[in-house]
């Protein structure tokens, strides 16, 4: 089983990235990765998945990815045989595939590891001689191809392992003129295809538009009866003359266009400029419109403090006045009872005329005894007043 | 690495075979987040617009779910009308997403959205009530916001 370069290590590939030869059917693929099935494994709910995309999908969430169904690694079991078959069979390109150079081989996608490990002429081994990593291809009977030997072209000295690819430039080698077919030794070629005369060539006067191709032989020729080659200095004086005045044109443009936008800029400044001398004096209107309401609020302040204070005083008089009418109510009412007691005694003295003495001696000491009061509430003083 | 392959191959199918209306703009670096070009949908309010939407994948992809966010403003009852823009798609839910779920199916229902709003999955539930009470008000401002930014 294992070839003569072997030990070598199991070769690493990674499957998801084959080409597939053939479409392959969306049924054969794997909901997750979204590539045909690797080593399939289904659910208890019937899906089928690569058996790493599941396993990561149920880290993730232990659902069923596809209808949601909970789910653990015991309810997973692997595929039918069949199906592990059907997507190991699909035909794919080997993974050392490369546009133009690299293995060619198409195979069925379970052959490609053996593929790799026996048969793959792009897959790197040892060397049998000293080890160092080459390419399948360049194995050559178990002899180590880095040990130089000599060209038998050129004497020159090259590794085994360069040999073919030395022969393809080496000096020693002639190869045939592509145009004449005579053998050249290689350095030559590019001197002699300059000059040979089976070459094929285009007419001097190709820039200025002769179509003409033909041998280099034949071009002399086909020269003297060009009319095209005749007028060329002149049409080609023209273009260089069109050419100059393009590019002087040109340069016009641009500054046309610089001076225009630089004319269109001052413009707006002008027009700038009006306006913010009428912004400026407004605010200026508007700002000694501010300071005269400031003084004129300033007065009415002071007004207003004035007219608090007089409130406060007129508050107290108000106060005061409500206090005298209750003393005079108050006298008023010891004035009626004063009244009253004279009544009184003016209907006792009408009786006494016609009575008892002694009864007049007790009534002029209780007429002392009302008038003495009277007499000491006028001599109140006027702050105790108040208080009645 | 495995999310990386997916996303490839879902690009490569989606440049092969585009979803009409939707164009992918080529992914330069950073393959988890695509510049997408939405055109708003003959008929609708939307008609005449090009809306630019960012579509984030996570690293998790394909086990969390994608984000899909309008950078152009829109009038829409399921796109939010902050700086986010984000769309309200049910599906890309993380308690509702599959992994099976491809990135052409969340397109493909986004740009079904712009043709019809989904009323009972709304983010801008103002829009919505003005749709019921008075939709006339809504497509013209609509209307005028397509015009203003998506034009």
């Amino acid at each position: 089983m294992t070839s003569a370069t072997s030990p070598n290590p199991a070769p690493v590939f990674d499957i998801r990235a084959l080409t597939y030869v053939t479409h392959v059917d969306d049924n054969l693929c794997c909901p997750i990765c979204q590539s045909p099935l690797v080593e399939p494994f289904t659910t208890s709910c019937r899906h089928t998945f690569c058996s790493e995309c599941i396993t990561n999908a149920l880290k993730a969430s232990k659902t069923c990815p596809v209808d949601r169904t909970p789910l653990d690694t015991k309810n997973i079991n692997m595929a039918p045989v069949v199906l592990a078959n059907l997507v190991n069979d699909l035909t794919v390109l080997c993974p050392n595939h490369r546009d133009g150079l690299g293995c060619t081989a198409t195979l069925p996608r379970g052959n490609v590891e053996g593929h790799l490990k026996e048969d793959c002429l792009y897959v790197t081994v040892a060397c049998p001689g000293c080890e160092e990593k080459i390419m399948r291809k360049d194995l050559q009977d178990d002899v180590c191809v880095h040990v130089e030997e000599e060209c038998s072209y050129c004497s020159g000295m090259h590794r085994k392992l360069d040999m073919k690819e030395h022969e393809t430039v080496c000096p020693g080698l002639t190869t045939p003129c592509k145009f004449c077919g005579n053998e050249c030794p290689r350095p030559q070629i590019p001197n002699h295809e300059a000059i040979c005369d089976e070459a094929i060539v285009s007419c001097d006067a190709a820039s200025v538009g002769c179509p003409w191709h033909g041998l280099r032989k034949e071009s002399t020729d086909h020269s003297t009866s060009c009319p095209l080659m005749h007028i060329r200095p002149l049409l080609e004086e023209n273009n260089s003359r069109l050419a100059n005045l393009e590019h002087e044109n040109k340069l016009l443009r641009r500054r046309l266009e610089l001076s225009l936008v630089a004319r269109a800029q001052t413009d707006i400044a002008e027009s700038m400029d009006d306006q913010t001398i009428r912004v400026l004096t407004e605010q200026e209107h508007i700002r000694s419109d501010l300071e005269r309401l400031y003084v004129s609020m300033q007065e009415m302040d002071i007004k207003q403090n004035m007219l608090s204070m007089h409130m406060s005083d007129n508050m107290r008089t108000k106060e005061e006045v409500a206090m005298i009418g209750a003393a005079v109510n108050n006298l008023r009412t010891q004035l009626h009872g004063l009244q009253l007691l004279m009544f009184r005694r003016q209907g006792l003295d009408q009786n006494g005329s016609g009575g008892a003495r002694p009864t007049g001696a007790s009534s002029q000491a209780g007429d002392n005894s009302v008038l003495g009061h009277a007499r000491r509430m006028s001599d109140m003083p006027s702050g105790d007043r108040v208080k009645l | 690495m495995s999310s990386s392959k997916r996303i490839t191959k879902e690009y490569g199918e989606l440049e092969n075979d585009p979803i009409p209306g939707v164009t992918i703009k080529p992914i330069d670096q950073d393959m988890y987040n695509w510049d997408i070009e939405m055109s708003g949908p003959a008929g609708t309010p939307y008609a005449n617009g090009t809306f630019k939407v960012r579509l984030t994948l996570p690293t998790e992809y394909p086990f969390k779910p994608p984000t899909i966010a309008f950078k152009t403003k829109i009038y829409h009852p399921n796109v939010s009308n902050d700086d986010k823009g984000n769309m309200c798609l049910g599906m890309l839910r993380t308690d509702d997403w599959k992994p099976s779920c491809k990135l052409r199916t969340v397109l493909t229902l986004a740009m079904k959205l712009l043709n019809e709003p989904d009323t009972n999955d709304a983010v801008e539930t103002s829009i919505v009530e003005q749709m019921k009470s008075n939709h006339d008000a809504y497509v013209q401002r609509a209307k005028e916001w397509t015009k203003t930014y998506a034009v």
